[in-house]
Parts: structure tokens; C-alpha cells; sequence
């Protein structure tokens, strides 16, 4: 996939202080949902890798997940973040972002 | 050795035919000039080991071309799917002498000295670069092979001249056409498809490239309004659906073009009235290049590139010759062909003949199947008791009734022996399905 400069950089990712672990629940469903995965959620441990090892996803992966995203939680998911390999670190993570940037 | 389709006489072929003062690239500081990546690109040549064979693993688009037209004007060929992992790194490694990174970010570790495309450099005026003799293999893709072991497709410079000319002629992007086109697209520099259309084009047709992140929904639709018009969406029908389901309406558009997998002909449609733009197909393959396109919405018959010819198995090209292809072809009447399906997809059992391809489209209509493919078994030619498997993805289904949703559809021949339930199929960065990955889901079978 593409990233480059061409675009503003995300916003640094503040620490999360307190886990949204109700949030990081109905990702982690949204995740096995849209991705057809034969996981579970409870499954997902919040802290392991989403990509490569983990969770195994690929780029594929990453762009279904940025329409489920979108839908539910009407966030955009972008190459730099991506780059930055913050965000989809893990479930924790991507929870994270969301809860930062959520619109509703 | 001349090239055949190429008069052997032919004279080199400059890098590029553009005035120096045209836009090559549009980055985030602002658009870049021919001069200046002329400038630029001798710069880095100048930068790079006297010999060698370059993996471009450069994400940000104009570095990948800066890349590519250094390692050119070296005289390296450019071997294409360094993206795809630490194994063809491995491979470029062992197999090809000299072998090099260029990268334009930091990365880990790598087996392979690594050149900094993006490294500051002295630049001085640059001379026009000599011409590039036509037969000189310039790029080298790759494909999997049943075996596991990457082929190699050598690609002459002339070849890819040839086929940036045809192209060029074929979506307007000559000098003449009209204004000149900005290209978006969301396919990789380091895969043909992205190679031809955001390599070659800017340096043979009136094209500036976006040089920044379009992969996700948000950054395509930044990234074209970013770019004057005309601008052109190149992609695949993965990328197409997402884009479509996000539903945002993009800025103007004077083109589509998808590659790498059929595309549905109603997401054709929805294209062609949700965004007002022509959808266009084209038809290729890492051997051939590509060598055809259509208006998918309208037209079912490929027109073969100018100077290409296509027929049952074999695509005669410019610059390559004849180059098999893995599908079967029916020629029309107007010139233009019809694809019949995979040849290798071909499968005949007791006595009748199917095409996988078109047996996986019928799956796909079936009720609830999302996803789904046919395995033929290895000894299908000279087993006569053997019949096809199927791995079907189709949540809260059960394998029964897929299997009732199939019959009366197919011919009773071709009914799935056995058929297995799966979360997903393991398709890979452009939506192909490795054979071997398919393999691993059915123990026994593998496609034919």
C-alpha cells in the first residue's frame, strides 16, 4: 500500500490511560464480524499484534476493517497511522483511536 | 539479440519524451517537474554500485519512480515484488548478483545493501540521459508458479515503451489528447499492473502521478482532490467495493480502470452512475502486460492494445513476442475477444467441459456465499472417478444447503464431491488465490 507525505500526519496517539474495555469488546466482535473470522472475540487478546503474528491480518484486512470502522464508529483509518504502527499495534490500540477520534 | 516485434535495428529509446518543464508528480510540497526528477534520478544513479539488480521497495510513489529511473539510467534491471515480503528478498538475494534495496524509510535489518532514495543530494544540471537500448531488460516480474518458485518475466525497455505508447493511445493520455491526466491509484509501483500504470506512464505519457498515501477510503478521496482534473482512478475491484460501500461521491473523474480480477459488471454500473465516469477494464497478466481493455458496463469483447494480437492461449505482444496466456479466448467478429475462463481452469469429467472460473461465479450467486472457490483434484486428467471439491465461505450457512443452492445451477458432473465451510480464503494483496495456501485448507485436493 501507499504512504507517503502527501498528507498531514495523524495526530500523535496520547497514552491510554484507562482501557475502554467495552469499547475494546465490541471492536474485537466488529473485527471477527466483518473479517469473517474463525476466532472469537473474547478470544482476541488486547494487547497482541492484529497484524503479521497475532491475528495474522494483511492489508486486505486493514481496508474491510477501515469500512467497518467508518460504519460503526464514524473514524477514517489512514496509511499513517498505519506507518506509524501505533494504531493497529493491537486491539488496545486501535480501541485507543477510536475512543479519541470516535464521532459517534 | 534483437527483440522480437522490434526491428533490429530499432535505436534506443529515451527515458522519457516529456519536456522538461511538464509535471511529473504531484507531492505534498507541490508538483515536481521532468527537470527536476531528471535532476534528481542522476543524482541517485550516480549514488548507486556499478552493478547490480535493484528491489524498489520505495512506498511513496515518486521515490519508486526516482527509484526505478536511477537504477535505469545504471543500467540495473528493477526487479518488481519487493513488497511482498522478506522470502522474494531472499530469493533477489540468492539468485541475482548484486542485489540492492532502495528504500525511502527506515526499515529493519535487510540481508541487502540499502540505498536512501530520499537522502539529500548535490544536484547538478543534468545532460539529456542517453537513449536506452530497446532489448535491455529494464524490469524483471515475477509470478508464483506452481511450484512455489517465483518465475522470472524479463521486460525489455522496448516492450514497455510500446506498451506505455499503446496504453497512452488507448485512454488519451498522448500529448495531443487534451490537458494532462493525474493519476491516483491504489495499486502498488512494484506489481505489473501498478508498474506500468504509475512507472511508465509518467515518464512516456502526458501523466503526473499522486505521489502521497491513497489505500484507504479517506486518503483516495483527499488524494483526488488534491490533483487537478482529468483525473484517473487506477485500482482493483477489491479497492472498488470498499470505495463503493463507503459512499462518498469522489471529485470528478474522467476514467476508472481496474485489473487484477474480473470485475462484477454491476459494480461497473454502479461506477459508471454513482460517480459519472467511464469504468474501464483492463486485461493482463505479469507475463504479457496488459494487452486489452473494455468498457465493462457496455461491452463484453476486449479490444486488444494497438500492435497486439490476441488469440487461444497466446497474446502476441510488442517487444516480447508470443507470450502464453492462462486463458482460454474467443475471438468476435469486430476484432475484439471474449474470455472463456482459465485455461488451466479448464476441467472435463465424464466427458463434459467446464471452466472452474465460471463454476466459481455460479457459487458466488449462490444465497449467502460471500466467497468460494472450485479445487479440481491433481489426477483429474487420468482419474475418471475423480471429482471437484469446494471451499465456500458463507457465515450461518451450512455446507447442505450451498449445496442445494448449487444443484439445478451446474450440471450434476460438477456438484462439489466434497465441500467445505471456511471463515475465509486465503487470497493474497491483489485478491489471487495461491494454490498452494488452497491446498492447506483441503488435505487431498488442489487446484487444477
Amino acid at each position: 500500500m501507499s504512504t507517503g507525505s502527501f498528507t498531514a500526519p495523524a495526530g500523535t496517539i496520547g497514552p491510554v490511560v484507562h482501557p475502554d474495555t467495552g469499547l475494546e469488546q465490541d471492536l474485537a466482535r466488529l473485527i471477527v464480524a466483518s473479517l469473517s473470522l474463525e476466532t472469537t472475540a473474547e478470544e482476541i487478546v488486547p494487547e497482541a499484534p492484529l497484524f503479521g503474528e497475532g491475528l495474522g491480518l494483511d492489508s486486505i484486512d486493514a481496508l474491510e476493517l477501515s469500512l467497518a470502522i467508518a460504519k460503526a464508529y464514524g473514524v477514517q483509518l489512514r496509511s499513517d497511522d498505519e506507518r506509524n504502527h501505533r494504531i493497529f499495534a493491537s486491539l488496545r490500540s486501535l480501541a485507543g483511536h477510536i475512543a479519541q477520534h470516535r464521532a459517534r | 539479440m534483437p527483440v522480437e516485434g522490434l526491428a533490429a535495428d530499432t535505436p534506443g529509446l529515451a527515458l522519457t519524451t516529456r519536456d522538461a518543464a511538464e509535471i511529473i508528480c504531484h507531492r505534498a510540497g507541490g508538483p515536481v517537474s521532468v527537470g527536476r526528477f531528471l535532476a534528481e534520478a542522476a543524482a541517485l544513479a550516480a549514488a548507486l554500485p556499478a552493478d547490480g539488480h535493484a528491489l524498489n521497495l520505495c512506498a511513496d510513489r515518486y521515490a519508486a519512480l526516482l527509484g526505478f529511473a536511477a537504477a535505469l539510467l545504471r543500467g540495473h534491471p528493477t526487479l518488481l515484488g519487493a513488497r511482498s515480503g522478506g522470502g522474494f528478498l531472499a530469493m533477489a538475494a540468492a539468485r541475482y548478483p548484486g542485489a540492492y534495496l532502495l528504500a525511502d524509510e527506515p526499515g529493519a535489518a535487510a540481508p541487502l545493501p540499502v540505498f536512501r532514495v530520499d537522502a539529500p543530494r548535490a544536484l547538478r544540471p543534468a545532460a539529456a540521459p542517453p537513449p536506452i537500448p530497446a532489448e535491455r531488460v529494464v524490469a524483471i516480474g515475477f509470478t508464483s508458479g506452481s511450484t512455489g518458485t517465483p518465475t522470472a518475466h524479463a521486460k525489455p525497455w522496448g516492450a514497455l515503451v510500446a506498451a506505455a505508447a499503446a496504453a497512452a493511445a488507448r485512454f488519451g493520455l498522448r500529448p495531443g489528447d487534451g490537458p494532462p491526466t493525474s493519476i491516483v491509484a491504489t495499486v502498488p509501483p512494484q506489481h505489473m499492473y501498478g508498474f506500468e500504470t504509475t512507472m511508465m506512464l509518467p515518464l512516456r505519457a502526458a501523466v503526473a502521478i499522486h505521489a502521497g498515501a491513497s489505500f484507504y477510503p479517506s486518503e483516495v478521496q483527499e488524494a483526488l482532490a488534491a490533483v487537478p482534473p482529468r483525473r484517473l482512478l487506477i485500482t482493483t475491484p477489491l479497492h472498488l467495493r470498499v470505495l463503493l460501500a463507503d459512499g462518498r461521491r469522489p471529485p470528478a473523474l474522467s476514467a476508472v480502470i481496474s485489473a487484477t480480477a474480473p470485475l462484477a459488471p454491476e459494480m461497473a454500473m454502479a461506477v459508471e452512475r454513482d460517480w459519472a465516469a467511464p469504468m474501464l477494464e483492463i486485461y493482463g497478466a505479469t507475463e504479457a502486460g496488459s494487452v486489452a481493455s473494455r468498457r465493462t458496463a457496455r461491452e463484453e469483447g476486449w479490444l486488444p492494445y494497438a500492435g497486439t494480437t490476441v488469440r487461444d492461449g497466446v497474446a502476441e505482444v510488442p517487444g516480447l513476442g508470443a507470450v502464453p496466456l492462462a486463458d482460454a479466448v474467443e475471438p468476435l467478429a469486430d476484432g475484439r475477444f471474449r474470455l472463456l475462463g482459465r485455461l488451466a481452469d479448464v476441467v472435463k469429467l465424464g466427458g463434459k467441459r467446464a471452466s472452474l472460473a465460471e463454476l466459481n461465479r455460479v457459487l458466488a450467486g449462490v444465497p449467502g456465499v460471500e466467497d468460494g472457490v472450485f479445487l479440481a483434484p491433481g489426477d483429474m486428467e487420468n482419474n475418471p472417478a475423480a471429482r471437484l471439491s469446494a471451499l465456500v465461505v458463507a457465515p450461518g450457512r451450512t455446507a447442505a444447503q450451498i449445496m442445494d443452492g448449487l444443484r439445478g445451477l451446474i450440471d450434476p458432473a460438477f456438484l462439489p464431491r466434497r465441500l467445505a465451510m471456511v471463515a475465509a480464503l486465503p487470497r493474497d494483496s491483489v485478491g489471487k488465490l495461491p494454490r498452494q495456501a488452497l491446498a492447506g485448507l483441503l488435505p487431498g485436493a488442489e487446484e487444477a
